[in-house]
């Protein structure tokens, strides 16, 4: 979008003649992978039919992090380490769409007396999610990628990243050798908190909007003060 | 008719998206995935479960850690990668991405550069996996669902995780550039 | 008038970014600094943050997946 919008830099000589290697078109390549993933659902439906779905959404999911080039980690860091919040904005209207979609399936199994789907996100609040969720964020900036935005850039081809997401799997497993610890000594003494058993249904729904609406407008306030100094 | 100079190649495949085009599709399959598979978006859960396949290679023993303990967590591990929803949608994501850098002829493998990057992939891989099951999730499970699942969880979540991206950003600055 | 190269090849978010910051900097109004990137998210946040401070942007496809991001300082 941007290449045949010239500002009129002026380039030394030198640089714009470096020799250019010959572009290869990698679309061919791009249409087999796209295949031969057709392909592979196709097969693991025949095996399972419970399959499927979460392959094409594992794919959409890939495809649009990619693309659009969202992130994550971006959201979290760039606020305090370039004052952008470009992405801190768009991350917490993401937040504001899901909320609504969630409450509406929540509450349709709920009047329906049916268990409500996905109650075991809702997990107790404990020191383990402080101490947990901070490890995170320390980790996801100095490696450059949370969970999925690292396995996005193991797709486009970084081997700084596959090294991340085999140590990713280590420290899971390590974790996952600690949690009877945790659970035992912290996270029993958290409770969990889902926002409509206190607010009610609309009530949680308009506080959370809410929030999301003026840590929108801090983040915007956040990024002009920046420009501004 | 060249495809390359196509409108709408450039528009759809080619160019980057506008980043709240992202949100918008991220958030309606979100939502698909809470509608057809009864729970919401996860990501590092599943991780832990490559972690005790590789390690069963390995000739060692997940059976007496609690993590593992319930009847649908040893089921999960006795079934195999291809009975598992989550991790087909974790490698979606890796195939799904490549076949986006690909198709708009974008890719490219890129090596290591040094040893500081070794190092900060290491580290950072490490805290992110044992921070995101004691935290019980990552950016995803724990965050994005978390809070679109109305559970309070998911605001502490981002409170520390944004606390933690700060001192991460010092690190960074100082020790991995 | 001065050019200067930053290569930032193999690097990941966010260091093209913060490397671009503290070159640009040092550097006098009117200087061109060319930063080289084969990182897709850092195509399109450093030409932002760039935008952002007011100076001139141009991002040249160089090869598949390389990228170069063309700054003329101007304040």
């Amino acid at each position: 979008m941007d290449e045949q919008k010239s500002t009129g830099i002026q380039r030394s000589s030198t640089h714009t003649r470096r020799t250019r290697k010959k572009k290869k078109n990698q679309l061919p390549f791009g249409i087999a992978v796209v295949l031969l993933a057709v392909m592979f659902g196709i097969l693991l439906g025949h095996k399972n039919p419970g399959m499927p779905i979460f392959w094409i959404t594992g794919l959409a999911f890939g495809y649009i992090l990619q693309r659009s080039r969202f992130c994550f980690t971006a959201s979290m860091r760039d606020p305090f380490l370039t004052g952008s919040t470009s992405l801190t904005r768009t991350v917490l209207t993401a937040f504001a769409i899901t909320t609504i979609g969630f409450a509406a399936i929540k509450y349709g199994a709920y009047v329906k007396g049916l268990p409500i789907p996905g109650q075991s996100y809702v997990v107790p609040v404990s020191l383990a999610t402080a101490a947990g969720a901070f490890m995170f964020g320390v980790g996801m900036v100095i490696a450059g990628g949370c969970a999925s935005g690292t396995l996005m850039r193991v797709g486009e081809g970084f081997s700084m990243q596959i090294i991340s997401l085999f140590f990713f799997i280590v420290g899971s497993l390590w974790g996952a050798h600690d949690f009877g610890w945790w659970k035992l000594n912290v996270i029993l003494k958290g409770k969990a908190i889902f926002l409509p058993d206190i607010f009610g249904w609309i009530g949680a729904v308009i506080i959370q909007l809410l929030i999301i609406a003026l840590l929108w407008i801090a983040a915007d306030k956040w990024e002009n003060r920046k420009n501004l100094a | 008719m060249d495809i390359k100079k196509n409108k709408y190649y450039k528009l759809w495949i080619k160019d980057a998206w506008p980043y709240i085009t992202g949100a918008v599709l991220l958030s309606l399959f979100q939502i698909v995935t809470l509608a057809t598979t009864g729970n919401p978006w996860g990501v590092s859960g599943i991780l832990a479960n490559w972690g005790a396949w590789l390690y069963e290679t390995a000739g060692g023993s997940v059976d007496k850690w609690y993590y593992f303990s319930s009847e649908g967590a040893r089921r999960t591990l006795e079934n195999g990668f291809m009975n598992h929803g989550g991790s087909l949608r974790n490698l979606g994501i890796i195939i799904g991405a490549l076949a986006a850098t690909l198709l708009s002829s974008g890719f490219k493998f890129k090596k290591i550069k040094s040893w500081k990057q070794i190092i900060a992939a290491t580290l950072g891989g490490l805290l992110m996996g044992y921070g995101a099951r004691i935290g019980f999730g990552c950016n995803i499970g724990a965050l994005f669902s978390g809070i679109a699942s109305l559970s309070l969880s998911g605001w502490v979540y981002a409170l520390f995780l944004f606390l933690g991206a700060i001192i991460g950003s010092k690190l960074l600055v100082k020790y991995f550039m | 008038m001065k050019e200067v190269e930053l290569d930032c090849l193999g690097e990941a978010c966010p260091i093209p970014l913060v490397k671009a910051e503290n070159k640009l900097k040092e550097m006098e109004i009117g200087d061109v600094l060319i930063v080289q990137i084969d990182h897709s998210c850092a195509m399109k946040n450093v030409p932002e943050w760039a935008r952002k401070e007011g100076h001139n942007v141009e991002i040249e496809e160089i090869d598949d997946g390389e990228w170069e991001i063309i700054i003329e300082k101007v304040k």
